[in-house]
């Protein structure tokens, strides 16, 4: 199972004692971890090497376990797997093409390590598709070319045809008249940084090496060795206060558009982006687009031109389980154990329940709470009904209104409370008819 | 660093699939090749799967195949390297700077006596110098278990000690491994690792088991349990993981079932297939949160059910 050079330890790299079959055998490698790598797959500067050693290891005679050396040493995502499975057939044929035409007259078949044209079309292919994806949304940004997002989908008309898209709104709910409110920045700002100090006190266990909140008896012991055991300080430190993460997930369908201050979701978009530096801003409706970008221009034009573009292309109703399972399948770094996800959206599904059911599943374990945002919460009578968001309550931290800056302070002053349970239920401005 | 490691470099693939057999692990062949890699090329391996798939088994087998120290760091947030490398003895050093002193035998507190309350004797080894410095043949097993709780400075502790296997005391001096200990990682993915992490292990990722594989893993870890039930047990696990569960139930949690299952009926032993009141009283072993086990209503209950008796009907 082993090359014959096993035994020699620091000839590790060299499988087979023929110059030539080596170097096949490497530039079949190499070729393979660019062609990985062109594919999108995270694969580490010194895995090449490790790699190489751990083919000696397993030999060449049986393509599963040389898969899953290279696997092991290669892959390091999960998400990478699938593009390591597409590409691992064409590397084995060159390896034992390269091998098998040991005498040195069939070059035509090497690989170009500078061209990894050369690999399965379905590879390439993807990657186009992801380029031009990539540069499709780097064009919306930049507000050139429409977007490919623009046509509208079948799915979309057979939706539309479907009765249930009637109930546009909550049956209970209704949506109210927008009061202009003049110093509505500045509560804003206020409401933001006070959502800020409310979800980083939440989180944390760990210590900050200084602070005043309370004695830190190790330090203390260990200082008061250099002074022959006697206590002169009392070194104290706090919890450390993490910085807020966040994924903003915002519902561009007309249902939540008509019944929400559109100037008031791009002011909270931009103040959120400015106030959390990591956060992340998706749009969905049918289909999800990120817009963290626009969010992050020195000024408002570009986010409320994005915002504009969203309305234009409204299909007619939301799907929020494809948009979150989307999500995860293209942006999964964006979600992880201390994030706080807002979802705003009036939650009237027109996709299945089922899939809205699996990925708020899977939303809830992944991100640290989700904040559901609803713009018809607000009304004092209003109740989570609708087939969607009933479905989707279980699995969030909490349901709240979204009208104005006062619906966030509302959110704050419940975080800062620190209760089990959170929501709309608990705002003291809703008229309890109980 | 290109040395084989002597004690693995005679390891073949059928020793190390006898060894997981001889503890019950039931692993599939690319994980066999894998792990053999790590051992024998030095590298950690980083594990991960969800919840349940036997990471940490891995680990424990390792060590018990191996007939060698466990040597497990259970990560969390907040973890710092006071608990994880070393620390010195503080009330120990304490009393020896004290006890020096009010002898007055050396002259009190000069450097000679300072200096020598920093010698292995007042040191506390934490899990990762334990498993440096430890010298027994086959080298024990680290198993750092969910890395992803830890903090982001705990991993950058991490590289130090993975890259070079040794760690370095300021009072006094540089620990290297002279065995370098066979390292586990596990991840449970709830935040992605850093590349340079990533970079110096090896990677392996635990699938969720396939019926045939949990059925295996049931019979051998429950014995007791009659075949024809722990078919359908696995039956009705797989039908379960469809359902969009807030936490889907792992190989742990179909072992846990079984268990209960294998004791209800020992003490009733009736040959009779399970009943629906069973499933549903024993269900609390697989649904840990109180919407999943709402979830389960009568169709769900008969979906799971019939699951089963398709597969009895089948075999």
């Amino acid at each position: 199972m082993n090359g014959p050079h096993d035994g020699e330890g620091n000839e590790e790299t060299r499988p087979i004692d023929v110059v030539g079959a080596r170097d096949r055998v490497l530039d079949a490698l190499v070729g393979f971890c660019r062609a990985l790598r062109s594919a999108g797959v995270a694969v580490p500067p010194n895995a090449t090497i490790t790699a190489a050693r751990a083919l000696v290891t397993v030999g060449f005679d049986e393509k599963e376990r040389v898969r899953a050396a290279l696997r092991a040493s290669l892959v390091s995502r999960r998400a990478d797997l699938d593009a390591f499975e597409r590409l691992f057939p064409e590397f084995w044929r060159r390896l034992t093409a390269g091998l098998a035409a040991d005498a040195g007259n069939d070059t035509d078949s090497q690989p170009q390590p500078d061209n990894p044209r050369g690999w399965p079309a379905g590879s390439v292919a993807d990657d186009v598709d992801a380029d031009s994806a990539q540069d499709d949304r780097s064009e919306t940004t930049r507000n050139t070319t429409p977007p490919n997002w623009t046509r509208p989908t079948p799915d979309t008309e057979s939706v539309a045809s479907e009765p249930t898209l009637t109930a546009r709104y909550s049956p209970t709910g209704r949506s109210e008249p927008l009061t202009i409110d003049f110093d509505a920045d500045a509560r804003l700002d206020r409401a933001i940084r006070r959502l800020t100090r409310a979800i980083e006190n939440l989180d944390g266990r760990r210590w900050d090496a200084i602070g005043t909140e309370r004695v830190d008896a190790r330090r203390a012991l260990r200082e008061s060795v250099s002074t022959g055991g006697t206590v002169v300080s009392v070194p104290r430190r706090d919890r450390t206060e993490q910085a807020v993460r966040a994924v903003l997930l915002v519902d561009v369908s007309r249902s939540v558009l008509d019944s929400l201050d559109r100037r008031f979701l791009v002011r909270f978009l931009y103040a959120a982006t400015a106030a959390w530096p990591t956060s992340r801003v998706f749009f969905f409706d049918t289909s999800v687009r990120e817009v963290t970008e626009p969010f992050r221009a020195p000024t408002a034009t570009a986010a409320l031109a994005a915002l504009q573009r969203a309305e234009t292309e409204w299909g007619g109703g939301t799907r929020i389980g494809d948009a979150i399972h989307t999500i995860k399948r293209e942006h999964s770094s964006a979600t992880d154990r201390r994030t706080t996800v807002f979802l705003v959206s009036d939650g009237l599904e027109t996709g299945t329940i089922d899939r809205l059911e699996a990925g708020m599943a899977w939303l809830s374990h992944d991100a640290r709470r989700t904040l559901w945002l609803n713009p018809l919460a607000g009304a004092p009578e209003y109740e989570p009904t609708a087939r969607g968001m009933a479905a989707a309550l279980p699995y969030v931290a909490g349901l709240f209104a979204f009208r104005g800056p006062s619906d966030l302070e509302e959110i704050a002053r419940q975080l800062e409370l620190d209760r089990q349970s959170i929501g709309y239920e608990h705002d003291p401005r809703r008229i309890d008819t109980d | 660093m290109n040395e084989t490691n002597p004690v693995f470099s005679s390891l073949t693939e059928s020793d190390l699939r006898a060894l997981f057999e001889s503890t019950d692990y039931v692993a599939e062949d690319d994980v066999v090749t894998t792990v053999l890699l790590a051992l024998r090329l030095e590298k950690p391996l980083l594990v991960e799967g969800e919840p349940g798939s036997g990471k940490t088994e891995l680990g424990k087998v390792l060590a018990e195949g191996f007939d060698t120290e466990l040597i497990r760091l259970q990560c969390y947030e907040g973890l710092t390297a006071e608990h994880t490398l070393y620390e010195w003895n503080y009330t120990k050093q304490l009393l020896a700077v004290q006890t020096d002193d009010s002898g007055g035998g050396d002259g009190g507190i000069d450097s000679g006596s300072v200096g020598s309350v920093f010698t292995e004797e007042y040191l506390l080894e934490r899990p990762l110098l334990r498993a440096l410095a430890a010298e027994s043949a086959p080298p024990p097993v680290l198993l750092i278990d969910e890395i992803d709780r830890a903090d982001e400075e705990f991993e950058a502790l991490l590289l130090e000690v993975l890259s070079d296997m040794q760690v370095s005391i300021p009072e006094f001096g540089t620990v290297t491994a002279s065995v370098p200990p066979v390292v586990i990682v596990t991840s449970n993915r709830t935040r992605g690792l850093s590349d340079a992490l990533k970079r110096r292990c090896l990677y392996l990722h635990l699938e969720p088991p396939s019926y045939e594989k949990e059925r295996a893993i049931v019979r051998r870890k429950v014995p007791e349990l009659d075949g024809a039930i722990a078919t359908e047990l696995c039956a009705m696990t797989q039908r379960l993981r469809e359902e969009p569960f807030v936490k889907q139930p792992g190989v742990a949690e179909t072992l846990d079932w079984a268990r209960a299952v294998a004791q209800l009926r020992a003490d009733g032993d009736d040959p009779e297939p399970l009943s629906p009141s069973t499933v549903e009283n024993t269900l609390g072993c697989l649904l840990k949160e109180v919407e999943d086990v709402e979830r389960v209503d009568d169709a769900l209950l008969s979906a799971l059910l019939e699951s089963a008796r398709e597969t009895r009907t089948d075999g």
